[in-house]
């Protein structure tokens, strides 16, 4: 396996404070990493950096293989890195069918005279997204609600919206912001099976969450930040262990982890 | 008083045509904000280009009506573009002042060039058709009315389709709506705002290049458009499409009836105060949730 994304010391201040203090990290490909810390920790900063929605201070970001770093976020997107946010950001008086096609860079082969025109060009490009919109549609549940305007769903079903929309394009890694907070409990266990199935199928994942349980059934490898710097990296049972991460995230003694980790499993 | 009803029939149609025409610059105004957040103040000077380039293009083209027209709208969006690249483009989206300088200045600057190009004598323009047109009854529709009002009608169920069904007119929508959702799939904003300019200023053009053969053409026939239909994208609901058409073919209305009864300083009043009721009535404007807003 190979990196298919590779952060070097990325840096980022507001007024003084050291979001992030020199952070490096990668990400393999066809993995499901999640990336995780107490709050201000640094985390949001880090994939907001990495995904152009904010300007970094210094640092590399490479993208299988290519330099993105500074690039503005549509410019990313366009490289196959797509992201979704901690509060859902779908477009409600569309319908979903417009939703993922909007995010579908399939319809990139067509010019709009190729449109205007309906010329063969456009046409095989509006068929690729719609069949690619449909596969995502059915591996989410919400088939029935094709010809809907997302307003109506609920808030987990917006969420995987917003997942099915960052996959349309076929990207390279999808960062994922917080996609279970504020999540029914219930939707949590069918969001969770939708990424591993996902995964399973060769998507790379960069995963911020607060979920321990829901991390930990999903992630091979887990980053721990802490006050801006790298605190552990290593897979979930590591993490676990780790005196510093429990001491600085989780604030619990290995004996109350191990306890949370028999829960999980 | 007793009304007469074929004066009134009268007045309303005059209204209707009057209301698209303020539709055409109204829905292209609201289309700009919805995508790039700022008010376009020169927008009212496009429409005064749009009538320029119909009395340029009728004589060269032996007075020919339809031909003239594409020329016309053809020349507006081309003015659009240019003025998105050169100056629009440099904008960001949280720098509302700023455009509003820019847009304010730059109408300005059009109508005094154009006085000192053409002088500020009005131009009538004459077409193909003349002063013909249909009676019905008592009632006297001239056929360049009949065809302005026609192609604003058809041009707003090209927007829709646009708007509805191409993925140029998603993007535009998606960005209206949620712009950072919108760049963080890839969706280029700068092409999307440039689309929605260009399209706007074709807009302006249309109904410059149709109401030129019904009022007289001058440097100054687009300045008060720009505060009226700015009013209108505002009591139609900001970035609200179907409002703002709403609202215009009510003003429309509203002004020819007034006109035909009152006196006519009432008549250019008249949105102006709906505007500040509507202000403190129903603050986000009258159709706040709109069915299809340009987002």
């Amino acid at each position: 396996m190979s990196a298919i994304l590779d952060v070097t010391d990325l840096r980022k201040s507001y007024a003084g404070v050291h979001a992030l203090d020199g952070v490096s990290f990668a990400v393999e490909a066809g993995s499901v990493t999640g990336l995780i810390g107490p709050n201000g920790s640094g985390k949001s900063t880090a994939i907001d950096c990495i995904s152009g929605f904010q300007k970094r201070d210094g640092g590399r970001i490479v993208l299988a293989g290519k330099d993105i770093s500074g690039q503005a976020a549509h410019h990313i997107a366009r490289a196959g890195l797509m992201r979704t946010f901690q509060t859902v950001r779908i477009y409600e008086r569309l319908n979903l069918r417009d939703n993922l096609a909007i995010a579908a860079q399939q319809f990139d082969a067509a010019t709009w005279v190729d449109e205007l025109l309906r010329t063969r060009r456009y046409r095989q490009a509006v068929e690729k997204a719609e069949t690619r919109a449909l596969e995502l549609v059915e591996l989410i549940g919400l088939k029935r609600y094709w010809e809907a305007e997302t307003g109506i769903l609920s808030y987990g079903q917006k969420k995987l919206v917003a997942l099915a929309a960052a996959l349309m394009p076929h990207p390279k890694i999808v960062v994922l912001d917080e996609p279970v907070a504020g999540v029914n409990p219930s939707r949590i266990r069918e969001i969770e099976v939708a990424l591993a199935e996902l995964n399973r199928a060769g998507e790379t994942f960069l995963i911020v969450e607060h979920n321990v349980e829901f991390i930990t059934n999903l992630c091979h490898r887990v980053i721990v930040l802490d006050q801006g710097r790298k605190l552990a990296e290593g897979t979930a049972q590591e993490i676990h262990t780790d005196a510093r991460v429990l001491e600085a995230y989780l604030g619990m003694t290995p004996e109350m982890a191990e306890a949370e980790m028999r829960g999980a499993a | 008083m007793t009304v007469d009803a074929v004066y009134l029939l009268q007045l309303t149609l005059n209204g209707i045509a009057l209301g698209l025409i303020y539709a055409l610059i109204a829905v292209g105004l609201s289309l700009i904000f919805g995508v790039m957040e700022i008010i376009n103040f020169a927008h009212g000077e496009l429409l005064m280009l749009g009538a320029y380039a119909m009395t340029f293009a009728l004589p060269v083209m032996g007075l020919l009506y339809w031909p003239s027209l594409a020329v016309a709208i053809i020349t507006i969006m081309l003015v659009g573009l240019v003025i998105y690249e050169v100056l629009l483009t440099r904008l960001k989206p949280d720098e509302f002042e700023r455009a509003i300088l820019i847009t304010l200045g730059l109408s300005i600057i059009i109508i005094h060039v154009m006085q000192y190009l053409f002088t500020a004598t009005p131009r009538m323009v004459d077409t193909q058709y003349g002063f013909e047109g249909i009676e019905i009854g008592s009632i006297r529709l001239t056929f360049t009315r009949i065809i302005g009002a026609g192609a604003a009608l058809a041009a707003f169920g090209g927007l829709y389709l646009v708007l509805r069904y191409t993925q140029f007119g998603r993007a535009m929508r998606a960005i209206a709506q949620n712009r950072e959702a919108a760049l963080m799939v890839g969706i280029r904003p700068r092409v999307v705002a440039r689309n929605a300019v260009v399209l706007a200023a074709g807009l302006c053009g249309l109904a410059g290049a149709a109401i030129s053969p019904i009022q007289l053409v001058t440097p100054y026939m687009g300045q008060f458009l720009i505060f009226k239909a700015f009013a209108l994208v505002i009591i139609g609901g900001l970035g609200n499409i179907p409002g703002a058409i709403v609202a215009a073919l009510g003003l429309g209305l509203i002004e020819s009836w007034i006109g035909g009864f009152f006196e006519i300083v009432w008549q250019e009043g008249a949105v102006f105060v709906i505007m500040i009721a509507v202000l403190f009535l129903r603050p986000d404007g009258l159709f706040k949730r709109g069915g299809m807003r340009v987002g």
